[in-house]
């Protein structure tokens, strides 16, 4: 972070807020005219967008704690069900507010958090993954046999958050608690709290010698991913108005990991930037290849599998390396001249 | 006065039997009354059930123990046995239909079985080549997540290629062998069942022989214990390391194939299997491969009895919160752990 | 020459540990490696028996050049490692150590006589034949580790600070044993920080310092050279 060039002018001052790169802001105001630019204006491509979005903000909340804490909450969507189910029940049955239920649903999801970041505490990374996994296994289960409250595998009806039938004012919700989403776990990450999770994630030992305590740290990171996926759940319930426990499997919380550890794990923004190419992909596949259904699975897979071997860093290194630097040179070349200069950007 | 008896009696009892014994006892204990309550079918479910458990989870445990890789695609192994016992027994069932006096009536199911583990122990070598030592060559920090990962990505590629390549529908065969179900201390039992336990402890004893008293398996278990000073014993790794992971696959597919009458082949169909498989080697302490077979037998009573006591549906929810349980309390399993570092300490 | 190492570079990812690493050991030899903490005298061990990629340079074993072979293959050879850490199988016992040492030899016989060799050698070890190796003490595990190094027969024994965490007494039965076996013809180049003790029972002495050989003389020689006794005697 270069302290000597203090933000200023209010244009800095909002990038540092928002916690956006320039490039990042250009990537966010595209995002959100594109409703309006063809062919993005059909109804189905939104929906597409939204869909994207949703992948979007999960994959920025668990790169939270996979890629900055080196825990993978292998229950995530089963956490994510928690609160999408908790702001359907209570809009449906207690008459609750919209918005309040979501957070309320967030709320849960906290405690659940709590609960898992608790029993985690003693183990090691992949325990701790295990742990989460079996906890999601345990909600998903019990989700479907409490049908008196959630209606089980029949699926659950929840009242959509606005009174219109248009995707795209919650497309604009959902970006708006994407860039917040990002903000905040951005903003975390500079503060001490950040500096501690990365040396909680890279040698605990270590840690716990520099006086970090590991314990409040990590429940610390489990809560804020998990609150951030009942928030996301309830939007999910009140967008989608129709919950299954389905959406609480293991092959969600995977798609989430794929896309995360794809745009690169520990960058926060990889994942979240990689979700909309990784989508609309997805998609068209799905509807162009009909008749190879689960191709595009099996592309995530190969993709996954590729990228952890032969390409750790995912795309977040990728451009940072590749883009990045090219930007920086062609910066300097049209600020400077053909003499190049030493400026850096 | 009455907790110093509780103590002193409890204090007694667990001085003189280890938390291994008392758990086989209580299991045995727990196996007779459910028998004695609701009859002999429940002995017999457990037996043929953790029979099948335990080949799938000893080769989990080796997996673990030797290769340090959670794997969490070992399920998908157990899809290919069933993939490969289908259209291996299916020709050859239908010859036996119009050829009844044929000797393949008998040796049908066991040539079945046999092509089922060599498929497995092929796709493991594959596995390990393609995969797992291209990671080993290229990064040895963060193994066990990155493996675990990997297993992951795995897993999507092989449930949805069994899809694309396959179909989805189900895949079943009426039954192994046709005749009068046999019937022992009052139960019936089908022929398939019988068979299919037979095949169980048959594998096991040959698996129990070979880890204990052939050179190569006394090789695998140097490798477990400690890499370096296997390699430095002159033992070549990279070989153990190959043939582990084949044995582990092709113990899979055995179990596959061998349930083909209960479970028909469908892409997901090894995921029921790969929880069990799991929540055995927690329970049993990871890398531990006989323990894994007692442990086996563990859950696939409860199981029993969480179907027949509680209703089918809620037999993923019990097993669940035991493993969470245990991983809280006892991390290193009843049995003890062999691989190293549990806990974070 | 039974050993040559010539401008060996090895290290560890983008760490270099050793540079223009040169050694020699001859058949019969007693040799030392000593030097400071870090210097590079396991990582020199480590990279001769195979267990570390050498990032340049030559090893040639019995005219054999053998830098690069994977560890096992090394073994093989005729070269024995006794690792600072041990390596031992913690869940198997002392006879199945040994008896894993002896993993490359296929003659019944041949493994019965070695067997008999490193229990005559440790009788400690033979007492305790059927005890786990992960129960047993610092010095029992040196032993066993040094006993698991000698069932194949090797021509180098490599060891690596056979002292470390064992109390005087102990230290003093390691070398003793050491002692027998140069005598009985085997080739031993051991690193140690007990430096006195080292120079004291040693042929030849190398001295290791941030991974470049800045000494090499006789024992005795070194045992009286000045910068020697600065650094590691404090006089």
């Amino acid at each position: 972070m270069n302290n000597t060039t203090r933000a200023n002018n209010p244009f800095d001052k909002f990038l540092d807020l928002t916690c956006l790169t320039p490039f990042g802001l250009l990537t966010i105001l595209i995002l959100a005219v594109l409703p309006f630019v063809p062919p993005f204006n059909h109804e189905y491509l939104i929906r597409w967008l939204i869909s994207a979005a949703l992948m979007a903000c999960l994959a920025i909340a668990f790169d939270f704690t996979a890629g900055l804490i080196n825990i993978v909450n292998f229950g995530y969507c089963a956490i994510m069900g928690l609160g999408a189910y908790t702001s359907a029940i209570m809009v449906s049955r207690l008459g609750c507010n919209i918005w309040l239920s979501m957070l309320i649903g967030g709320l849960l999801a906290a405690m659940a958090g709590v609960v898992i970041g608790v029993i985690t505490l003693r183990l090691r990374g992949i325990f701790a993954a295990c742990l989460a996994w079996f906890f999601g296994l345990a909600l998903m289960g019990t989700t479907i046999k409490l049908v008196w409250l959630t209606r089980g595998p029949m699926g659950l009806e929840a009242k959509r958050l606005m009174d219109t039938q248009s995707n795209v004012p919650y497309y604009y919700v959902i970006l708006l608690m994407m860039v917040a989403i990002y903000a905040i776990c951005r903003w975390v990450t500079r503060t001490k709290m950040g500096v501690a999770f990365k040396a909680i994630g890279q040698n605990m030992e270590a840690a716990r010698t520099s006086g970090i305590n590991p314990v409040l740290y990590r429940l610390a990171n489990f809560v804020l991913s998990c609150t951030i996926a009942g928030v996301v759940g309830g939007f999910y319930a009140h967008y989608y108005g129709i919950l299954t426990p389905d959406m609480m499997k293991t092959a969600k919380t995977v798609e989430v990991l794929a896309v995360a550890y794809i745009g690169g794990r520990g960058s926060l923004w990889g994942g979240a930037a990689i979700a909309f190419p990784l989508t609309f992909a997805m998609e068209l596949l799905r509807s162009s290849l009909s008749n190879l259904p689960g191709i595009n699975l099996v592309i995530y897979g190969i993709l996954l599998v590729t990228v952890m071997i032969y390409y750790p860093g995912g795309f977040a290194e990728f451009f940072d390396s590749h883009i990045r630097k090219t930007k920086g040179k062609v910066m300097g070349y049209i600020l400077n001249g053909a003499s190049g200069g030493n400026n850096t950007i | 006065m009455s907790q110093e008896l509780k103590n002193g009696l409890w204090a007694k009892i667990t001085r003189n039997m280890s938390l291994a014994n008392i758990s086989i006892i209580a299991t045995i204990l727990v196996a007779v009354l459910a028998t004695l309550d609701r009859g002999g079918y429940m002995l017999v479910n457990t037996l043929v059930e953790g029979g099948m458990i335990a080949l799938m989870s000893m080769g989990l445990a080796l997996t673990l123990g030797v290769l340090n890789i959670p794997m969490f695609a070992h399920g998908e192994f157990f899809m290919i046995g069933t993939l490969v016992g289908y259209y291996v027994f299916t020709p050859l069932s239908s010859y036996m239909t119009s050829h009844p006096e044929s000797y393949l009536v008998f040796w049908g199911p066991i040539i079945t079985i046999l092509a089922a583990a060599v498929a497995g122990a092929i796709a493991g070598v594959i596995v390990e080549l393609f995969i797992f030592r291209q990671l080993r060559k290229r990064s040895r920090e963060n193994w066990v997540m990155n493996s675990f990962l990997l297993t992951v990505g795995l897993s999507v590629v092989l449930i949805n290629g069994h899809q694309l390549f396959f179909g989805a529908d189900f895949k079943g065969i009426v039954g192994y062998y046709h005749g009068s179900p046999l019937t022992i201390l009052g139960v019936y039992i089908s022929r398939d069942r019988c068979f299919a336990s037979i095949v169980a402890v048959l594998v096991v004893a040959l698996f129990w022989y070979f880890i204990t008293h052939t050179r190569i398996g006394r090789a695998i278990r140097s490798v477990s214990q400690d890499e370096t000073g296997a390699l430095m014993v002159g033992i070549p790794i990279n070989a153990i390391l190959m043939l582990t992971m084949a044995l582990s696959c092709a113990l899979a597919a055995v179990a596959g194939a061998g349930l083909l009458f209960m479970y028909p082949s469908y892409p997901t169909v090894g995921l029921m299997p790969l929880y069990m498989a799991w929540f055995v080697v927690i329970l049993a302490g990871l890398g531990n491969v006989m323990g894994a077979v007692m442990c086996s037998f563990m859950v696939a009573l409860l199981r029993v009895l969480t179907i027949t006591y509680i209703g089918s549906g809620w037999d993923l929810v019990f097993p669940s919160i035991l493993i969470i349980l245990i991983l809280i309390f006892k991390p290193s399993g009843i049995f003890g752990t062999e691989v190293r570092g549990v806990l974070d300490k | 020459m039974l050993l040559e190492v010539k401008n060996l570079n090895a290290g560890y990812g983008y760490l270099q540990i050793l540079r223009d690493v040169t050694l020699n050991v001859d058949t019969g030899e007693y040799v030392c490696l000593v030097g400071p903490n870090g210097a590079g005298k396991s990582t020199t061990l480590k990279t001769i028996a195979g267990l570390l990629r050498p990032q340049s340079g030559e090893i040639v074993f019995q005219g054999e050049s053998i830098g690069g072979l994977p560890g096992n293959k090394v073994m093989k050879k005729g070269i024995s490692l006794v690792s600072e850490a041990m390596n031992l199988f913690v869940n198997m016992t002392v006879k199945e150590n040994l008896a894993m040492g002896a993993y490359t030899i296929h003659d019944k016989k041949k493994k019965k006589d070695r067997l008999d060799f490193v229990f005559d050698l440790f009788p400690r070890l033979a007492e305790r034949s059927d005890q786990l190796a992960g129960t047993m003490s610092g010095g029992e595990r040196k032993m066993l580790a040094i006993g698991r190094g000698l069932m194949a027969n090797p021509s180098l024994l490599l060891v690596d600070e056979p002292s470390f965490g064992l109390a005087p007494l102990l230290t003093e039965s390691v070398f003793e044993s050491l002692d027998v076996l140069v005598k009985k013809g085997l080739t031993i180049l051991l690193v140690e920080q007990n430096v006195t003790k080292t120079l004291a029972v040693t042929d030849r002495g190398y001295v290791l310092e941030n991974g470049r050989i800045e000494l090499s003389d006789k024992s005795s020689e070194l045992a009286n050279n000045p910068h020697v006794r600065k650094v590691f005697l404090g006089v």
